[in-house]
């Protein structure tokens, strides 16, 4: 096996950069250089599958200090612990972070600087909104995976740090919002007095939203649920909230992939109206709105916060994104209007050691499926989610992908079922060509000769029948399955329409002996039978059917 | 009265019909529509019945004749007794018994078709008209559908109703014996017009047998899992006999509304052989029992396989401990009459908070759309009665599904097992749920006399025994434990 340390950096060529074998190939944990970021992106869970798959593993001293992993137990799950970034930066083929790299505190260096040529970066990056480090990191000459940039397919779902990490920050901010609020957040009747369920308002049910929707009905409050996309609807009341629907002259907020999409100002203005009108009854309002690389929509207004009950709170996940709320001040709670602000961007760092279990699972994941059963670093250019999170490669740029077949898949593992409602199912008419070829001929078959010797009267009832025929096919395809019964016994008492025919018989038989009209009169019998009862039967039945 | 008003007022009754029909297209509008059919009917009787008080002077060769007052009386007498015996029955039949109330329903009017016709023949032979090919071509296939669903449908009660088995009649050489009776008929038909005279009330008359042989044979060979298409195939038989009619007597609302039944029935029998990945043909000819009984499964060729097995205590604590629950009923559920208990349990979870929804496979039942009838008479909201493709999807997100006399329509070989007869079929995916807990009488193969290995699953337990009784217990054992807690 040849050793190839370092990486042999080849030109961009489509498909590999085939580096043989990787026994040799050295992954670095780094400690987070961002002093509020607890997590970390490997832990000695880890540690111990990376080993497995034949990798080895450095790991910075201290680096799962913030989440609770000491040094020793690294160590004891095999990897290395050297003391210094430096050390890693230098030694290791693949580098794990959480954050995207940055300016080190209180130094003049960058973490991009200390990036090798031929080093492979496994982080969040943002690629859309950090340009230039994204242009840095490709002059660097490394290969760069995003871990944001996982596209949102079914088979991606096991790398998409993205949810895990939402999941998260949806159930924290519910904690955050019932410490900020202060009071009990489930309704009692207790000997001592009566107290209320609180009102929570969640804004975006994304993954972040569920989780929220989630662990604020666990601890008992009533919870309401905004969502631009109408989809998300049955995933809201599977979560057992209320869904507030919003409709704005047919514009929908679904945008690609499932994401939320960015909408016109009257849109938005109306958005903002019926937002406002929600926040004002609860007690906790939790915003999770974000559109994918851009500025977080405003949702709130000042005007809203105004109207809303003194000692409310609203938990802004979006600040980092520059919040859903108008005065959401980032990494601060602050007191506007007697509403308590929150618009921490740390809540994952203060769930640091289960955040980075699923992160660290995550990127294990991501290096598993890049080196594939051969165990070879290998990217395919071909594959769907390596393509998608390859920002950087060797120094080429290769971000923005070209635009990936997305299928609208929901955040949630659900599948979202086509809007339509409970009503909206209906049995499509059928596709195959044949029943439309055969009764071609057939109609041709009786028509012609129709033409040919028929007389008038008979085209006449021939046109009035097939017009017909055309007619009730279109009107029952529309009938719904639930009603098939009652659709039966109704044409039961309609086919009793003989009736009509027995009538006109029974006023023959002016010559002899009026058998026809004997006949006739028990046709009217039976077909009288089928009207009353048919009608009747299908009266009771509907009469059954209740909402 | 004068013939243009009449048949103005006939026009309104067909569009009536139509709104009907457009009236079913979703539950809120259903009852709107059954008053509109009604409206239309009564319209149409009134005016005939004007027409033969006083016939238009002027009509020509459309005029129709005066009635007489002894024949009033007939007429009168006959609507009146039919009107009470359509209404007994109606207010009388149970809802697991509507199967065979249509079926009997659509014989009444494949006998008045056929009734019509002879008369009208019989008519036209007094008269001393001489027969016309059209006119002539008219009745005689007016007669032979009538005869046909006359026949198929009295049969198909007798099978629904268990007076006859449901095992299909597969008589040696039954096709040629069909061909053999449908090519009588039309050689008694040319023999008619030959002879003329009174022989062609004979010729009719012995042509109205055979083709009532006919009816009863062709429904006689088919099995008993197979009535939802044969019924909505005799429904669709019923528009076109009362068609057929109409193109005898020259009277275009009968036509209409015949054609609106035929069609409504056409689009029935398709939809449900769809659901059962057949096609008409294979329904009405292939015998399907044929090679079922002989060799059970292609999958069960391997000695008895373990089922999980579970008692009424161990699945009532499944029920109470799910978060969400999809109850599939089948025929078993219709024949045990076990709708009700079923309603009292689903009710009881759903106020605890156990999300509750029933899934409807299109041919569950012997009637199009039966188990949402028997739901509905069991109080069961529609919103949470789903169709097979609006909940296929959520059998993986649902904790336990309760299976209630149901077999084929969740059996998993439907999609996994080239070799079985059902495959192809569209099924419930039950088996993607956390639990699903079987009721069943014993291990029997379904109608179609398919092994299911849903049975043998590990997510599978079954739950032996009548399902009334079984479902009854549940029930019990449900309302003593939610008693326990609440206390």
């Amino acid at each position: 096996m040849a050793e190839d340390k370092h990486g042999s950096p080849k030109g961009g060529a489509e498909g590999a950069d085939g580096e043989a074998g990787s026994g040799s190939f050295l992954v670095g944990v780094l400690k987070e250089v961002d002093p509020r970021e607890k997590r970390v992106a490997g832990t000695p869970a880890s540690v111990e599958r990376l080993l497995k798959m034949g990798l080895r593993v450095i790991v910075e001293s201290g680096a799962g200090a913030g989440a609770g992993f000491e040094d020793a137990a690294y160590a004891e799950a095999g990897a290395r612990v050297v003391p210094t970034a430096a050390d890693v930066w230098g030694e290791a083929d693949i580098v794990v972070k959480v954050r995207a790299p940055m300016e080190v505190p209180d130094s003049e260096e960058h973490e991009v600087d200390r990036v090798r040529e031929g080093q492979r970066l496994i982080s969040f990056l943002w690629p859309a909104q950090n340009k230039e480090l994204v242009e840095r990191l490709r002059a660097r000459k490394a290969t760069v995976l995003a871990m944001d940039a996982v596209p949102r397919i079914t088979r991606a779902q096991k790398l998409d740090a993205l949810s895990a990490m939402s999941n998260v920050a949806g159930y924290r901010a519910v904690v955050e919002a019932a410490y900020c609020y202060g009071r009990l957040l489930g309704g009692q009747v207790t000997a001592a007095g009566k107290v209320k369920p609180a009102q929570v308002f969640i804004v975006g049910a994304g993954v972040a939203g569920l989780a929220a929707i989630g662990a604020a009905r666990s601890l008992g409050a009533q919870v309401k649920a905004f969502d631009t996309r109408p989809v998300v609807r049955e995933q809201i009341e599977s979560m057992g909230a209320q869904f507030v629907p919003f409709e704005f002259q047919g514009e929908t907020g679904e945008g690609k992939g499932g994401y939320a999409k960015e909408v016109s100002d009257a849109y938005l203005a109306a958005e903002q109206q019926l937002i406002a009108e929600h926040c004002r009854g609860s007690d906790i309002v939790i915003t999770t709105a974000l559109i994918p690389g851009r500025k977080a929509p405003e949702l709130i207004t000042s005007g809203a916060v105004v109207g809303m009950r003194r000692g409310s709170v609203i938990v802004d996940l979006a600040a980092e994104q520059g919040g859903n709320c108008a005065l959401t001040e980032r990494d601060k709670t602050v007191e506007r209007y007697g509403v308590l602000i929150n618009g921490h961007t740390d809540l994952l760092s203060r769930m640091a050691l289960q955040a980075s279990e699923l992160y660290a699972n995550t990127v294990a994941t991501l290096i598993e499926e890049i080196l594939g059963k051969a165990r070879v670093w290998q990217l395919n250019m071909q594959d769907e989610i390596q393509r998608g999170m390859l920002v950087v490669h060797d120094g080429e740029l290769l971000w923005p992908p070209p635009s990936p077949t997305i299928r609208p898949g929901a955040p949630a593992p659900q599948k979202p079922s086509a809007p339509g409602g409970a009503h909206g199912a209906k049995p499509e008419a059928p596709s195959s060509p044949w029943p439309a070829r055969i009764g071609m001929v057939a109609a041709l078959l009786v028509l012609v000769p129709v033409g040919l010797f028929g007389q008038r009267e008979l085209v006449q009832h021939m046109t009035v029948f097939l017009l017909a025929c055309v007619v009730g096919w279109h009107v029952v395809w529309n009938v719904t399955p639930a009603l098939h019964t009652p659709l039966m016994s109704v044409t039961n008492a309609i086919s009793g329409i003989i009736l009509i025919g027995g009538m006109l018989l029974s006023a023959s038989g002016s010559v002899g002996v009026p058998v026809a009209a004997i006949l006739g009169a028990v046709a009217v019998l039976l077909a009288s039978i089928n009207v009353a009862g048919g009608f009747l039967v299908t009266q009771r039945m509907l009469r059954m059917f209740q909402r | 009265m004068r013939i243009s008003l009449i048949n103005v007022a006939y026009l309104l009754a067909s569009l009536l019909f139509v709104a009907s029909l457009r009236g079913l297209s979703a539950q809120q509008t259903a009852r709107q529509g059954n008053t509109r059919g009604a409206l239309g009917m009564a319209l149409a009787v009134a005016v005939t019945l004007g027409a033969l008080l006083a016939p238009d002077p002027e009509g020509g060769a459309h005029a129709m004749r005066a009635i007489r007052p002894e024949g009033l009386g007939l007429l009168a007498g006959a609507i009146g007794v039919g009107c009470v015996v359509g209404a007994v029955l109606a207010a009388r039949v149970a809802m697991t018994s509507m199967p065979e109330l249509v079926a009997v329903l659509h014989s009444f009017v494949g006998a008045a078709a056929a009734l019509v016709g002879l008369a009208t023949e019989i008519d036209a032979v007094h008269g001393g008209m001489p027969p016309e090919v059209a006119h002539h071509t008219e009745i005689h296939l007016g007669v032979f559908i009538g005869a046909v669903t006359f026949t198929g449908s009295v049969v198909a009660f007798l099978k629904l109703r268990g007076t006859l088995g449901s095992k299909p009649l597969l008589l040696p050489a039954r096709h040629a014996l069909n061909a053999l009776l449908v090519l009588g008929c039309f050689a008694l038909a040319g023999l008619a017009f030959q002879e003329g005279g009174t022989s062609r009330v004979t010729f009719l008359l012995i042509s109205t047998g055979v083709a009532s042989v006919l009816g009863a044979h062709l429904v006689l060979a088919i099995g008993g899992g197979d009535m939802p298409v044969v019924v909505s195939l005799l429904n669709s038989y019923s528009g076109w006999a009362a068609s057929a009619a109409g193109f005898m007597l020259g009277n275009d609302l009968l036509i209409v509304t015949g054609a609106l039944v035929g069609s409504s029935g056409a689009i029935l029998s398709y939809i449900m052989c769809k659901a059962m990945n057949r096609s008409i043909w294979n329904v009405v000819f292939g015998g399907f029992g044929e090679q079922s009984g002989a060799k059970p499964a292609g999958g069960a060729a391997g000695p008895a396989k373990a089922v999980n097995e579970t008692n009424v205590e161990g699945a009532a604590e499944l029920l109470l401990g799910a978060k969400s629950v999809i109850v599939v009923p089948g025929y078993g559920m219709a024949v045990a009459q076990a709708q009700h208990a079923v309603k009292e349990i689903t009710s009881l979870l759903a106020q605890r908070a156990v999300k509750v929804r029933y899934a409807i496979h299109p041919v569950a039942g012997r009637l199009p759309g039966h188990m949402n009838v028997l739901l509905a008479e069991a109080n069961v909201s529609y919103e949470i009665v789903k169709e097979m493709e609006e909940i296929n999807e959520d059998f993986g997100g649902t904790d336990v599904v309760i299976v209630i006399g149901a077999n084929d329509i969740v059996n998993p070989s439907a999609l996994d097992d080239p070799s079985s007869l059902i495959y192809g079929m569209p099924v419930l995916e039950a088996w993607h749920a956390g639990k699903v807990i079987m009721l069943k009488r014993g291990m029997a193969a379904g109608y179609a006399g398919v092994d299911n290995p849903i049975c043998y699953y590990d997510n599978t337990l079954m739950l032996f025994g009548d399902a009334k009784a079984s479902v009854q217990k549940l029930l019990a054992a449900l309302q003593a434990r939610s008693e326990k807690t609440a206390a």
